[in-house]
């Protein structure tokens, strides 16, 4: 499903991904982890298309296309979902309205009719549920105001409604209660599928215990160091990086 | 310059063809005739003219503007159908090319204490009514150059009175429609609105066109709210793409009494505002907000005068506006707080998004603060859509271009909020919306 090689990224004269290797199968779940500042959110951001990095080598393919040569509504629309680490404040863009242009955008791409109100409002209803995100929400504008958890679910409730083939998740369990959490969790739970690939980026083990990966990654000074099934996320928890790097420069 | 430069507005005054306002009184034809003297001693203004810095009159000078008068178009009410907003529920009173048209008017039925009349009919039946307020509130001693024209030319227009005490629920529309003619016009409408104490009222003031000619429409208005008094004033200005349009709106206000007005501006090839308020009680607000939309060959240019000559008085000054291609505004931003004026609370704030870097906007607000126990602060900025809410739409699959105009109507939802009815909202929403559609983004 992706497929990244050799991935190299700058930040003005910054080398931030400095060789970067992943692969990701249909239904599969990655974790990645890592140290601060070692460039989990520039993959993020690289593979989603933000503006500001420049690739200076590699490549990554995702459903057979070539990510990099896409426009960032391009990837949107065809599978891929990035949900923020740092979700943005749209004042004065109504949430209902926003999500509705989404949607549509995204049905329009596929050949799909756009939803009416009626069926749109429907869907959303639904899709509330499963976060148990208060509807008031809906009525604000996108993020404005929003608490630090409220933020995070409304990520996750847009992945619920736009339902992607690949969605990377930063730090989505940050500032997130313990009660958050779990619903948060249940909700990501919810749209795992045969069909459906997700990657993980988080700082805890406790995610993990909710959210069941297939593989954890350890992502260091811009490279993917260590790769493992879940029980390497345990042994991270318990001895921090430092071994990893250690060994590492050892190999 | 000013002796050949004046012939240039002659047409404004001369006379119309049909027969000149009837039965006027004499205390009104005195305030006419002092507005044609005191015209003939204002130099029109130029770039020198601190309030006209920013903005030029060349091509307004150019044209030779008629005076529009009666009759001159056969309007059906069809083609009205196309200017009105689906779902305001109003009274309506209709002018066409400066012109009551009672015909196409629509208020029967108006709670006993409101009258809504035309004002050339009141002058001519009922000239006493008049009295009191006409000129009052702008005195022909004191108007500048294009109230003064307006006051010379005095012709038609709305009046409004709402007595004491009563509140009218239903709004009252004013749509002062141009349509295009053989030659260029300019109409002068003349609107006087009084609100006595304790009345309440909703006014939509809408300028549109059919058809894209060039004409001119110089308005002025006269608004006096009495004690306890509030008046909602919403004012779209959706002029032909080839017009001039100039409004002078002079507002007091009495003790406790609110005004909330909202101008929107995206018609027009050239306009200038000019909104002035005067407290003559304590614990007046005055609320002026703004939205305004400038694109290539467009110029909006806005004039705050407010002054809190009265302690424990507030006014708010808000305005945004968009510009793209090689659109400009001018917002020139004038509140003056006396030395008597304590517990002043006054805040001014204009923000502009330029959508193109051939786009300008000129900012120039000022507090002349006098007084010591006040509350006031003013701020500006101009800047560009953030990459940061871009991207993130963009990252939902949304398109850049629907992105941008999300995020312009996002940051003109603000003013677009404080309009009166949810039909105007969405009206200026649409209109908003569709000019952003078309227009260039790089
Ligand atoms: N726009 C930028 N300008 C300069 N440096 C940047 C920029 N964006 C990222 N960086 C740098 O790139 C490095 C990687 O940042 P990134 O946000 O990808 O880290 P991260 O692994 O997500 O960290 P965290 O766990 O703290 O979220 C950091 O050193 C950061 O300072
Ligand atoms: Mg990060």
């Amino acid at each position: 499903m992706l497929s990244v090689k050799g991935l190299k990224a700058n930040v003005g004269d910054k080398e931030i991904l400095k060789g970067l290797d992943l692969e990701i199968a249909p239904g599969e779940v990655h974790a990645i982890m890592g140290p601060n500042g070692a460039g989990k959110s520039t993959l993020s951001h690289v593979l989603s298309g933000r503006e500001g990095y420049e690739v200076t080598a590699g490549s990554a393919t995702f459903l057979g296309q070539d990510l990099l040569a896409l426009a960032p509504e391009e990837r949107a629309q065809i599978g891929l979902f990035l949900a923020f680490q740092y979700p943005v404040e749209l004042p004065g863009v109504n949430n209902t309205y926003f999500l509705k242009a989404a949607l549509n955008s995204l049905r329009k791409a596929r050949g799909e009719p756009e939803l009416d109100a009626v069926s749109f409002l429907r869907l959303i209803k639904e899709k509330l549920k499963i976060l148990d995100l208060d509807d008031a929400l809906l009525k604000r504008a996108v993020n404005a105001g929003f608490s630090g958890g409220e933020k995070k679910r409304n990520e996750i409730f847009q992945m619920a409604l736009l339902e992607p083939r690949l969605a990377i998740l930063d730090e989505t369990d940050s500032g997130l209660d313990i009660d958050a959490l779990r619903v948060v969790a249940d909700g990501v739970n919810a749209l795992r599928s045969p069909e459906r690939s997700m990657i993980v980026v988080t700082h805890y083990q406790r995610l993990l215990d909710y959210i069941q990966p297939d593989y954890v990654h350890v992502l260091a000074k811009g490279r993917i160091i260590r790769s493992g099934g879940k029980e390497l996320a345990l042994e991270l928890e318990e001895k921090g990086y430092g071994w990893i790097d250690s060994e590492g420069q050892a190999a | 310059m000013s002796d050949e430069a004046f012939t240039g507005f002659a047409g404004w005054l001369a006379e119309p063809s049909d027969p000149p306002v009837e039965g006027r009184p004499d205390w009104l034809e005195a305030q006419c005739s002092l507005a044609r003297e005191r015209l003939a001693g204002l130099d029109v203004p130029n770039s020198k003219t601190e309030s006209w810095r920013y903005t030029s009159l060349k091509g307004l000078m150019e044209q030779d503007f008629a005076r529009a008068g009666e009759n001159m178009t056969a309007l059906q009410s069809d083609d009205l159908e196309e200017v009105l907003i689906p779902g305001l529920d109003a009274y309506r009173i209709l002018l066409v090319n400066g012109r009551y048209l009672p015909e196409l008017s629509a208020h029967e039925d108006l709670p006993s204490g409101v009258r809504v009349a035309g004002l050339r009919d009141l002058i001519a039946n009922e000239p006493d009514l008049l009295r009191t307020h006409l000129n009052a509130v702008a005195p022909p001693d004191s108007q500048p150059l294009f109230a003064a024209l307006n006051t010379a030319g005095m012709d038609d227009g709305l009046v409004l009175f709402v007595a004491r005490g009563v509140v009218l629920e239903r709004p009252i529309e004013l749509i002062h429609l141009s349509v295009g003619l053989d030659e260029p016009r300019v109409a002068q409408p003349r609107h006087l609105v009084v609100l006595e104490d304790g009345a309440q009222a909703t006014l939509v003031e809408r300028y549109v066109s059919l058809g894209d000619s060039i004409y001119c429409t110089n308005s002025v208005l006269e608004l006096a709210l009495g004690r306890d008094a509030l008046l909602k004033h919403d004012r779209i200005q959706m002029e032909s793409p080839n017009a001039f349009h100039i409004t002078g709106l002079y507002l007091t206000q009495s003790a406790n009494s609110h005004y909330q007005g909202v101008n929107i501006g995206l018609g027009a090839s050239w306009s200038r505002t000019d909104l002035n308020c005067r407290f003559q009680g304590e614990h007046a607000e005055c609320d002026l907000q703004g939205l305004y939309l400038a694109g290539d060959r467009q110029l909006m240019d806005y004039h705050l005068d407010v002054l809190h000559s009265l302690p424990n008085c507030s006014s708010r000054e808000t305005f945004k506006g968009i510009l793209y291609g090689r659109g400009r505004a001018v917002f020139d931003g004038r509140v003056f707080v006396a030395p008597q004026a304590q517990k002043t609370d006054a805040a001014m704030s204009n923000r502009n998004l330029l959508l193109s870097e051939q786009s300008e906007v000129d900012t120039k607000p000022q507090l002349e603060i006098s007084a010591d126990d006040v509350k006031c602060s003013h701020g500006t900025t101009v800047g560009q859509i953030e990459p940061e809410m871009l991207f993130y739409l963009r990252s939902r699959g949304i398109g850049a271009s629907l992105a941008r105009r999300m995020l312009c109507l996002g940051f003109a939802d603000e003013v677009v909020q404080r309009l009166s009815s949810d039909a105007l909202r969405d009206h200026v929403s649409e209109q908003v919306g569709q000019r952003l559609e078309s227009a260039p983004m790089d």
